[in-house]
């Protein structure tokens, strides 16, 4: 039999015209609709594979309303060969948990996922632009009971075998998987291709297969809101922060750089300080029924990721929720922190100083390396053995799958990519009842404009937490805890992914992350595949400056720049003393990952280059002139105000 | 095997607009009176029909009912008639409104419309009747059999900056037709490949172009009514050697179309078009209007008007030539719409003929030219043959003669015969007069609200490019390039170019170097026309590349 490859594919507005409904949720109709861009690379790595596998069947699957058809005629002028759409009313409100049932079931009706020895591979998009969870795939995965990768960003096919590309935290790793299997795309592999006008011609005279949900057998209340774990509270506007730039002048580059080091001696400019408006606590109606929905879950679950032997910064970032959230509840919540890898214990202690009150260890010399299959069996035998009420992992591109397949099996809800965690109550005016304590996460999205609050009714209570948004707690080496190992049962087949190589740079994640002033490239920069910048950080570092170099991320999709340097929305979050925009416009999705810095200097040749907005000093200019004369002037003792010889100092809160 | 990439059909049409939709309208209902089934593609470069359609407009609906029936036409999108009409002369300061509006300028209850809201129109329309219609391919070949053309073949595209294939490479489509209507408008490139091949321009002169500039804005409630209409002529531009005007129009909805078009026959060789506009966006009259307004589009398009005399042959085995490509626009009148949507149907019916004696020579085909010369293409072009060619004598030299060759029915005396436009252009040392540059140095400063800068005019073009294709600007040798016209001319292209795709780049050593933001490129095909030297060639890009216009 020959092979079927699978492409999930999402319609989506185009980013720029998404709306939300007074509901919450997305409003769909008023935008310009594309297909979701991870999706469509994920549609070229399905053409990919075939070519590599002869005879493989195409097939492209979509969920959503019959709108979606156009994008599934896209897909079939691409080259593929059959298109489906699970499309119903009912399914309206559906969460990720939902959703990704919802298409398991589809696949399942459509005969996969039903046995031993099947011949398919399911291609995916990393994350969608209106949702970002980066959930579906894994859920799927689970759900189907198959193996998977995400954040792939290239596919070879040998022997039977995939064998793919993963971005890791700083670095990346390949993985041989067998068939069947569910990989996801990164949109930084191979662009989709532009579909021929014989292929347009073919998907006009193509029908999209359309199934009700009771075509595919699925029930009415395993999807849409009564299917749905989590909901969306509340949905509130961002703003920004910052005072209008400073623009350097000056006749030449020497005298706008001088004029630089002027203004940030004098000090930027700053907004009027706006009183914090002492949030008004809901008033809760006293007749309400208060519900505690944990039946008698209790504390928190995090995870500590290891790189190099080492854990990573995130996950340490992760116990100051934790313990927040801890001190929120009930006296006696826990931090309990889950620590999985070969010889680790000695790692333990350095959690508990930072504020873990329990480590559970699994020492197994087959966890070295983080896997998702062990990895998610040992979180849901942990899960039903201590029943914690809330669960975090750092939104890494680990925790950001093991999360969501760890969810599946414990029928939790997962709320991606926080900045906020909170305990809270909730309000249902409807059956007259307060939901006390719930989790409140909220997370960025629409393109960092909207600020929504998700909360889940199922404990655990799951969440990934930005990395770079926590402060990771002091450390205390008096701070007392208990050490326990688990024994997993592990089965031969949650190893069947295998290792084949991981690689990871010096620079990246925690580099970023500890850094005094990053400056980073962007579009501007392509030229010199931004070796003047390199000089910059490498002319600051000898000065004792603790200085890293970040980009935007067209860099990263030329080569130019590795994905763990990646400052933005779909990269890392940084809050440096200084960050440096070099050649970088602008777009939203930068910001997002670099607006929370101190003082930001922009240098771009355009002057309306959006970044200037975003900004406290502005310079117009070539790079290429600016930074050689910068890098004389930090040889010259210039810091950008930094203090040096290595003395950090204390981060500002 | 069979070829999955190669199509057949009986008609193919190239390009949406009002010429290609015309044609494949009415021949798909001629066809379909007759109970005839043949295929009729249109296929355009635009990400959807309109994507790459600008015009002023205000059209003569003469065409449209001919085109239509009477619940088409009733439905055709417009944004209302003219209810006020005038024509002001511009002074730095001031404005003065003629008396009464110079000859064929008379626009008195005629209709105004977004020519891409009516394309998407009558897009629909055919669509209903019939016609496939696919937007987002570009061509760029022709396949030939024996030196005939016998079809097309779409651009490839997943090739990187060099042309190298990638992996995502796919090769274009071809199309074999039995005829093919090209209707790519104004410098199609493949109209241009035809006349220069088969030599069609034997008898006529070259063709002369103006650039049209076009904004749309949301005003304020009251600041304009819907209807009103105003041509200028005057400031900002020198009258003796510059020729062009502005025009404004109020729309539906508190919205404006507003606009400035300049012949490319000048010699400064810096002049600015765009800046041209924001300059005139200054003047009293239009900025009252624009206040407390925000911009909504930009574009940019180039308008072929040497009339009649510039008209190539039209046709040759398997193919005919209409619309803009042609060069159907009425000069003095300045419209060219309902010459588009005429000669569309003229072309239906020189394929209908064809396609029942299933003969598509030269021999059927020069039918269409008969068809053209009978209609309202030929009474309205040829008694104003010598416009624009007595106009380039200045304005006041060239109105006189003008009106002398009205009563003439179109002979003037002396007229001169129009040089290409990428003749006229004066090297910096050659030029005379005060530089553009130099002119209006102190104006050239834009404040975002009123008036932008060329990148952020491009922003609201909505154009967008992948960048991984070959340049779509194509310099033919980039030493003369740098020898002649930036050493000698000064660059003209970075300042004719209303998107700024062409940067001069001063490196620390004052080394000057062309600067390619192909990017930018609103699909004008200016640099195609005005480079000295043709320097400059304008191939197409992607298909779905380019503008997305949405009511221009």
């Amino acid at each position: 039999m020959a092979t079927t490859i699978i492409s999930l594919m999402k319609q989506v507005p185009l980013p720029s015209q998404m709306r939300m409904g007074d509901d919450g949720l997305m409003d769909r109709t008023k935008a310009k609709s594309i297909i979701n861009i991870d999706c469509s690379f994920a549609l070229e790595a399905g053409l990919q594979l075939k070519s590599m596998i002869s005879g493989a069947k195409l097939i492209v699957c979509s969920m959503g309303p019959p709108s979606f058809n156009q994008s599934l005629k896209k897909a079939i002028s691409m080259g593929y060969d059959e298109a489906y759409l699970l499309s119903d009313r009912k399914l309206g409100g559906s969460d990720t948990f939902a959703t990704g049932l919802a298409i398991s079931t589809m696949l399942k009706h459509l005969g996969f996922g039903k046995g031993a020895n099947e011949d398919f591979i399911i291609v995916a998009g990393r994350q969608t632009s209106d949702g970002d969870t980066a959930h579906i795939p894994s859920q799927v995965a689970e759900n189907m009971g198959i193996p998977q990768a995400t954040f792939i960003e290239d596919i070879q096919y040998e022997d039977g075998h995939i064998i793919a590309r993963r971005i890791i935290e700083g670095g990346y790793q390949i993985l041989k998987l067998p068939k069947p299997c569910t990989l996801s795309l990164t949109p930084t592999g191979i662009p989709p291709r532009r579909p021929s006008l014989a292929g347009t011609v073919r998907a006009r005279e193509t029908k999209v297969t359309v199934f009700s949900i009771d075509d595919v057998n699925l029930s009415d209340e395993k999807i849409g809101l009564s299917g749905s774990p989590t909901i969306v509270a509340k949905v509130a506007n961002i703003k920004s922060q910052r005072a209008p730039a400073i623009f350097c002048d000056g006749e030449g580059t020497s005298d706008l750089v001088e004029s630089l080091i002027e203004n940030i001696k004098k000090g930027k400019n700053s907004l009027e300080e706006t009183v914090k408006k002492e949030i008004k606590k809901k008033e809760m109606p006293e007749d309400y029924e208060r519900v505690d929905f944990r039946k008698g879950a209790s504390g928190i679950l995090t995870w500590a990721e290891l790189a190099n032997g080492e854990i990573t910064r995130p996950s340490l970032e992760l116990l100051t929720p934790a313990r927040n959230l801890a001190n929120s509840l009930e006296s006696g919540t826990k931090v309990t922190t889950l620590l999985i890898g070969s010889k680790v214990e000695h790692l333990a202690k350095e959690l508990i100083y930072h504020g873990s009150d329990e480590v559970i260890v699994v020492d197994d010399e087959r966890l070295e390396e983080y896997r998702i299959l062990p990895f998610s069996s040992i979180f849901e035998q942990i899960i039903k053995k201590y029943n914690p009420e809330i669960a975090l992992f750092s939104a890494t591109t680990a925790g950001r799958e093991l999360a969501p397949r760890t969810a599946v099996k414990t029928q939790s809800g997962v709320t991606a990519d926080c900045t906020s965690l909170e305990i809270g109550e909730h309000l249902d005016r409807k059956n007259k009842r307060i939901f006390s304590p719930i989790l409140e996460s909220r997370r960025p999205t629409y393109g960092e404009s909207k600020l929504a609050t998700i909360l889940g009714f199922h404990c655990p209570q799951i969440s990934t937490a930005r990395a770079g948004t926590f402060e990771v707690p002091p450390r205390d080496e008096s701070a007392k805890g208990k050490i326990t190992t688990f024994k997993p049962v592990l089965e031969e087949k949650d190893f069947i992914t295998q290792i084949i190589k991981t690689v990871r740079g010096d620079g990246g994640l925690a580099n970023l992350f500890d850094a005094d002033i990053i400056i980073s490239g962007g579009r501007g920069t392509i030229g010199d595949e931004m070796k003047l910048i390199k000089d910059l950080v490498n002319t600051l570092k000898d000065k004792g400056i603790s200085a890293e170099y970040g980009s935007s991320r067209p860099m990263v999709d030329e080569g130019i720049c590795e994905y763990a340097r990646q400052v933005g929305q779909t990269g890392k979050t940084v809050r440096p003393k200084v960050y440096v925009a070099v050649g970088i416009s602008g777009a939203i999705q930068h910001i997002a990952g670099m607006k929370e810095s101190d003082t930001i200097i922009a240098i771009n040749k355009h002057s309306n280059a959006s970044i200037f907005s975003h900004s406290d000093f502005a310079l117009v200019g070539d790079y290429e002139d600016i930074i050689p004369e910068l890098i004389d002037r930090v040889k010259k003792g210039f810091a950008f105000g930094l203090k040096q010889n290595g003395d950090k100092g204390s981060k500002d809160v | 095997m069979e070829d999955k990439n190669r199509l057949f059909t009986d008609v193919l049409v190239v390009g949406a607009g009002p010429s290609g939709l015309s044609c494949a309208i009415h021949l798909a209902n001629k066809l379909n009176c007759g109970g005839e089934k043949k295929r009729i593609m249109v296929i355009d470069k635009g990400s959807e029909v309109g994507a790459h359609i600008l015009s002023g407009a205000l059209i003569k609906e003469e065409a449209f009912k001919e085109l239509l029936n009477e619940e088409e036409f009733e439905n055709l999108p417009t944004q209302g008639k003219v209810i006020i009409d005038k024509t002001l002369k511009l002074s730095p300061s001031s404005s003065y409104a003629l008396p009464f509006n110079p000859p064929y300028m008379n626009n008195l209850n005629r209709t105004i419309i977004s020519l891409s809201q009516v394309c998407r129109y009558l897009a629909k329309l055919a669509e209903e009747k019939g016609v496939e219609i696919y937007s987002g391919f570009a061509v760029d070949n022709f396949i030939y059999d024996e030196g005939n053309i016998i079809g097309i073949k779409c651009k490839d595209t997943g090739v990187n900056h060099n042309g190298e294939k990638q992996k995502n490479f796919q090769e274009g489509t071809k199309v074999e037709a039995k005829l093919i209507v090209l209707a790519e408008g104004t410098r199609g490139s493949l109209a241009k490949k035809v006349k220069d091949k088969f030599n069609l321009r034997a008898k006529s002169n070259p063709q002369s172009y103006s650039l049209g500039i076009k904004e749309l804005w949301n005003v304020k409630e009251g600041s304009i009514k819907g209807g009103e209409a105003y041509h200028t002529f005057g400031y900002p531009l020198n009258t003796k050697e510059e020729f062009g005007g502005g025009f404004l129009y109020g729309l539906k909805d508190n919205k404006v179309a507003l606009g400035f078009a300049v012949g490319l026959d000048y010699e400064d060789p810096t002049l600015d078009p765009n800046a041209l506009m924001q300059i005139w966006k200054q003047h009293p009259f239009i900025k009252n209007i624009l206040k407390d307004g925000n911009i909504v589009e930009y574009g940019a398009k180039t308008i072929p008007e040497g009339g009649w005399n510039s008209v190539s042959k039209l046709y040759i085995d398997n193919l005919l030539i209409v619309g803009d490509s042609a060069g159907f626009v009425a000069m003095p009148a300045l419209k060219g719409v309902h010459l588009a949507v005429t000669s569309g149907m003229c072309a239906a019916e020189t394929a209908y003929i064809a396609l029942i004696k299933d003969d598509f020579t030269e021999a059927t085909l020069k039918k269409y030219e008969k068809l053209i010369e009978n209609s309202r293409i030929k009474k309205e072009l040829y008694p104003v043959r010598n416009f624009r060619a007595v106009m380039s004598q200045g304005l006041f030299y060239g109105g006189y003669k003008f009106g002398i060759s009205l009563v003439t029915n179109g002979y003037s005396p002396l007229t001169p015969l129009l040089p290409k436009d990428s003749k006229t252009t004066k090297k910096l040392k050659e030029y005379n007069g005060e530089l553009f540059k130099d002119r209006f140095k102190d104006k050239l400063e834009f404040d975002k609200v009123l008036t932008f800068d060329k990148d952020t005019s491009v922003f609201y073009s909505g154009t967008a490019h992948d960048e991984e294709q070959l340049v779509h600007l194509h310099v033919k040798n980039m030493d003369e390039f740098n020898n002649s016209n930036i050493k000698e001319y000064g660059m003209p292209c970075q300042y004719f170019c209303p998107a700024a795709v062409y940067e001069e780049h001063i490196d620390k050593q004052n080394n000057h170097a062309l600067k390619i933001h192909a990017e930018n490129c609103v699909h004008c095909k200016t640099c195609d026309i005005k480079t000295p030297n043709d320097e400059i060639t304008w191939n197409t890009p992607y298909g779905g590349d380019g503008p997305q216009y949405q009511n221009m």
